[in-house]
């Protein structure tokens, strides 16, 4: 039978990678300080947190009743989501690590507001009819999700797992906002449960899930209780071969025998619950991920550092080892100088690239929604006048309510992909003149052994991080939970009642028809109404939602290329003065500086090396 | 003289105007289905658990069942004298065709004809339970056109068509009212559309909704209680009911050999019997020393599921239970009584009210669409059985009251939908009174209602539908109070 060994959480995953990281931006920072760039220091402070907590977003979605609660309980070990066989979650949850458990509700807003709550009172929180889900606090904040932190050593990677709403079928609004929020998860856990094959809808998430987010997995949950599970296997196999999504791999798991294993520290049992597997998958494969992806940004910003730094010193080292033409490299700093501040002014192009596109993209972002909201209501409209909304409003509203969401989803993602254009593009001018300085700077290379690592600002990279700025800004946003609270909320706000139909009506017939002709005309005017005032409503919502997102995309990449100005600005700087000094300096005086330089730069491109190494 | 009698007098004279026409044959018909038992189909969406709960409700495993869909042709259940199945084909005549039977299940013999050709299969089958009510299997619908999903629901009474069915019993998974697919489970019928007055909303496979947990049944009854209470479920069905259906089947179909089998397991230790159902891949794998096969055991869990051996084997725990005292538990347990009594409550005692109104739904159509001389005087004739019933006036009240037509307090709609019989058409049910409640007690309230209801029509204040309603109120208490006199 099953040998006693502890059934753990699982292993620390990435660490290799993340541990070289950290050592080399201990490096770097060590030698910002040596050079006092406390400008650069901060840079890679930066990427010392995000290294701690890379944030790991794996995201937790399904139809209602899957057990998707179930399964993040019984991955993570504890009971954290409520469980309940009726009530279903009604807002996301963030489960992290934490050096104790706590648990913090997330308040809607910028940034998002964190007010800590009981664990024994997530329950509350989180669950639908909790009395405080979805609710809006006297100071208009919107209460957004829940978070809980726990100290188990599977989520010290940085790993976030997110449990999220029931999709409710294809077309309502939580199937949008879940959609919205794998567009901006690391990875996707798709739950269906054994009961049955994936349906349709369930296999249209599942394609569009796949085409936004990238790392799919499809888990099938409950194989203890239904005993034809491998047949449902092989089913949905075929089915997803068959759609085209044959590299989605699929994963039967137990919660219910994994959830015994962890308490009676049964290993077999954990093996056969599937969770094994399961825990591998999620914490090597996409945590590993995840951790890499973090150690291997980080390691780029040393290289950057290491760059600026290197390039301010070989200038020096070009003044000092041939005096004759130090005056040309003084003069030639000079005007890289005035070049480099000029990359902080508001004229830079950069500067009015990122301007005018925001500006755009704002205008083209409010016009494809008006259009999307203008075909919804005519639509709507046709729908109205061709039955009697009395009869009809039911399936109305609901068609309503997922024609929207999705139109949204749609209008969104168009904003995603526009922002990182814009974003692309700043870069890319940015790039135009501090590349050709950086390059400038390294001109004067004199050292045979650096010759190898001329610099070549990689355009590739640059377009990375670009983007990834961009995604860093649109996770701050919370656009797509909004829309976990926002649009039920709204239908009641607009005030559509069931359309009264006078009980005359039910008492006979003779003498009625002309009536109730004129009632259904007044019916279906005042569901038109109806139809247009909640249209109204979104489009002024969701068009601030996104104006607010732009902007602060806009903020975001500002701040982000005025720090890298005035670092190169710093480096600049420092070049020339070293440059003009070197000029005053006697022979024997200059030898020394050089020698010392030259050791400079050989620790400098020591460490370069070694971050190129991890940064891969 | 009673609605029946009333309505059969309206028939009658139809005939007549239309003797000679094709539709004499029909309306003989249809005057027949007065005599006959309540007909009821079971319908609902694709895997809901039709076949199954409806093999309960016969007490025989008739209708075929399997892990795949499996029912595909509309199929009736009757009462008879002998054992014999009709095809009736979509073109041509009806005829006998041989039948089989599998594993107890009625297995026809359709002679090459393609399934899709067929309109229903009647089976005739001497059975007590088929002697009050006849039953409709149904295929369900996995998926809707447009057209069909955007047909409006008509919930006027007087404005519906025939339909086949007098009532009936919609399965459901548990669903979510997020759930796009929530207001469809209702609309996938062709046999009779959704109505507050003759519907009843089964939550089946309650079982599965607890994940097969003991408490399960306990979970799946507060499930329904919500589902009865939310308003998209009122405009549609009377009462939502949850059911084991596939307990309910092979409680009433236990054999001698199954319970040997159960047995076994339950001499075992309580956590080692844990233990083995954890999963079904133990179940069906571990303890050798049961002596059981693994199609032993895998008929076992086809028959009960975890759940179903999981409460059988701790109920043959107590002491001197018999095989008959297990079916008896596991009836009860399964919400099969619940659903017998719901039945007969809301269907069966109120069978000539729902038979007389499908008999005049199907008039009033073919006076509409063949006029005939005379149509005129046989349509004032209806109007006016429909409309001076008493009952249907109650129907037509509660339908409205279902739609949310009628606004008032809670708790006057409440006793409204009591007194008019929307919850039981007995008298201690419309009075909301103890059953053990005596004569003077019944009369009683049932005087308070009439002051009540009385004072609530005159008020000016109380809005006019309230006043319609408040009308056919007193109506309903003035016939409690002549019963109860007749009584003493």
């Amino acid at each position: 039978m099953a040998q006693q060994t502890p059934v753990r959480a699982g292993p620390v995953g990435g660490t290799d990678a993340v541990a070289a990281a950290r050592t080399v931006v201990e490096h770097g920072l060590r030698a910002c300080e040596a050079y006092s760039r406390p400008d650069l220091a901060d840079r890679l402070t930066a990427a010392q947190r995000r290294l701690a907590d890379p944030g790991t977003h794996i995201v937790v979605v399904g139809e209602f009743k899957q057990g998707k609660s179930s399964l993040v309980n019984a991955l993570v070990g504890v009971t954290v989501c409520p469980v309940d066989d009726d009530v279903a979650t009604a807002l996301p949850t963030y489960v992290r690590h934490g050096e104790q458990t706590a648990a913090n509700v997330v308040l809607d807003g910028d940034p998002p507001l964190r007010e800590p709550i009981a664990v024994d009172q997530i329950r509350l929180h989180a669950v639908e009819g909790g009395g405080n889900a979805g609710g809006v606090r006297p100071d208009g904040r919107r209460v957004a999700g829940v978070e809980v932190l726990l100290p188990r050593s599977m989520l010290a990677s940085g790993l976030v797992v997110v449990d999220t709403p029931g999709l409710g079928g294809l077309g309502s609004t939580h199937a949008a906002a879940s959609l919205a929020a794998t567009s901006m998860a690391d990875a996707v856990l798709f739950v269906t449960d054994a009961s049955q094959e994936l349906t349709a809808t369930e296999m249209d998430f599942l394609r569009r899930a796949r085409d936004l987010c990238g790392t799919v997995l499809c888990v099938m949950t409950k194989t203890d209780f239904y005993p034809a599970w491998r047949q449902v296997r092989d089913l949905n196999t075929a089915h997803l071969v068959r759609e085209g999504l044959g590299e989605v791999r699929l994963l039967p798991v137990s919660s219910a025998l994994r959830t015994r294993a962890v308490k009676t520290s049964d290993a077999a049992l954990n093996t056969e619950s599937g969770f094994r597997e399961l825990v591998r998958v999620v914490t090597e494969d996409i945590g590993v991920g995840g951790a890499t992806r973090a150690a291997q940004d980080a390691a780029r910003e040393v290289v950057a550092v290491c760059e600026q730094l290197a390039g301010q010193f070989r200038s020096e080292r070009s003044a000092l080892a041939d005096p004759a033409s130090a005056q040309r490299v003084i003069d030639d700093l000079t005007q890289t100088k005035s070049r480099v501040e000029s990359l902080r002014t508001n004229a830079s192009r950069w500067n009015q690239t990122l301007s005018d596109g925001i500006s755009d993209v704002s205008a083209d972002i409010e016009h494809d929604l008006r259009g999307r909201i203008r075909r919804v209501v005519n639509d709507a409209d046709d729908a109205l006048g061709a039955g009697d909304p009395a009869d009809s409003w039911p399936q109305m509203e609901a068609w309503l309510q997922s024609r929207i969401s999705y139109e949204l989803v749609a209008n969104y993602t168009y904003l995603r992909d526009r922002a990182s254009d814009v974003s692309a593009q700043v870069g890319e001018h940015f790039r135009e003149v501090s590349g050709d300085d950086l390059g400038l700077l390294a001109v004067y290379n004199p050292t045979p052994l650096l010759s190898r690592t001329e610099f070549n600002p990689d355009i590739k990279l640059e377009r990375m991080t670009a983007r990834k700025q961009t995604m860093v800004a649109l996770k701050g946003s919370y656009s797509g939970i909004l829309m976990f609270t926002m649009l039920p909320s709204l239908l009641g706000v607009t005030g559509l009642a069931p359309i009264a139909i006078p009980i005359g009506l039910l008492m006979g017939r003779a003498g009625l028809r002309d009536e109730k002709r004129r009632q259904l005309t007044q019916r279906q005017a005042q569901a038109k109404n109806a139809v247009r005032r909640y249209c109204d409503e979104i489009q002024f919502v969701m068009g601030k939602d996104s104006r607010d997102t732009l902007r602060r995309i806009q903020r975001q990449l500002r701040d982000h290329y005025t720090a890298r100005a005035d670092e190169l600005n710093r480096s600049t700087s420092q070049a020339l003065q070293s440059a003009t000094e070197s000029v005053k300096r006697t022979q024997a005086d200059r030898d020394r500086r050089v020698k010392d330089l030259d050791a400079e730069l050989g620790r400098l491109a020591q460490l370069r090396q070694r971050a190129e190494a991890v940064g891969g | 003289m009673t609605l029946l009698d009333r309505t059969r007098g309206v028939l009658q004279r139809a005939a007549l105007a239309y003797r000679g026409t094709p539709h004499e044959a029909r309306l003989v018909a249809t005057a027949a289905r007065l005599d006959a038992p309540l007909r009821v189909a079971v319908a609902g969406r694709v895997k809901s658990g039709k076949s199954t709960l409806l093999n309960a409700l016969v007490g025989e495993r008739l209708a075929p069942t399997d892990a795949g869909e499996c029912t595909r042709i509309v199929t009736w259940y009757a009462d008879g004298h002998t054992y014999r199945v009709v095809l009736h084909p979509k073109t041509g005549e009806p005829r006998q065709v041989p039948f089989h039977r599998e594993d107890g299940a009625v297995e026809v013999d359709l002679g090459g004809m393609p399934p899709e050709d067929v309109d229903q299969l009647t089976v005739t089958w001497p059975s007590q339970a088929l002697r009050t009510v006849t039953l409709i299997d149904t295929p369900g619908i996995g998926s809707l056109s447009e057209a069909v999903s955007r047909r409006a629901w008509e919930v006027l009474a007087a404005e519906e068509d025939e339909t086949p069915a007098d009532a009936v019993l919609y399965l459901m998974r548990h669903l979510h009212s997020g759930d796009v697919e929530f207001l469809r489970a209702f609309q996938d019928t062709e046999v009779s559309r959704p109505n507050p007055v003759n519907a009843i909303g089964v939550l089946s496979r309650a079982d599965e909704i607890g994940v097969g947990r003991p408490d399960s049944m306990s979970s799946a009854r507060r499930i329904a209680a919500r589902l009865s209470a939310d308003p998209l479920v009122r405009r549609v069905v009377q009462t939502v009911v949850p059911m084991a259906g596939l307990l309910a089947e092979t409680a009433v179909t236990l054999t001698e050999t199954e319970v040997g089998h159960l047995r076994r397991i339950a001499t075992q230790p309580p956590r080692t019997v844990e233990g083995l159902l954890l999963s079904t891949d133990r179940f069906l794998e571990q303890m050798p020393e049961l002596g059981l096969t693994s199609m032993e055991r895998q008929h076992l869990l086809d028959r009960f599921g975890v759940f179903g051996i999981r409460l059988a084997s701790t109920l043959l725990r107590r002491d001197g239970i018999t095989a008959t005292d297990l079916s008896r538990d596991l009836v009860a347990r399964s919400g099969l009584d619940e659903l017998n009594g719901v039945l007969s409550s809301l269907f069966y005692r109120r069978r000539d009210v729902l038979k007389s109104r499908s008999a005049l739904l199907a008039l009033d159509r073919l006076l509409h669409e063949h006029p005939v001389p005379g149509s005129v005087a046989l349509s004032g004739e209806l109007e006016e059985v429909t409309a001076s019933a008493h009952p249907f006036n109650e129907l037509r009240v509660l339908s409205a009251l279902r739609a949310g037509w009628v606004a008032g307090k809670p708790e006057v709609l409440a006793d409204l939908e009591h007194l008019i019989g929307g919850t039981g058409t007995a008298v201690h049910e419309r009075l909301r009174l103890d059953p053990e409640a005596g004569l003077p007690e019944r009369t009683a309230a049932a005087g308070q209602a009439l002051a009540r209801w009385q004072r609530r029509a005159e008020n000016p204040m109380t809005p006019h539908e309230l006043v319609v309603a408040a009308r056919v109120a007193i109506r309903s208490c003035e016939g409690l109070l002549a019963d109860l006199a007749a009584v003493r």
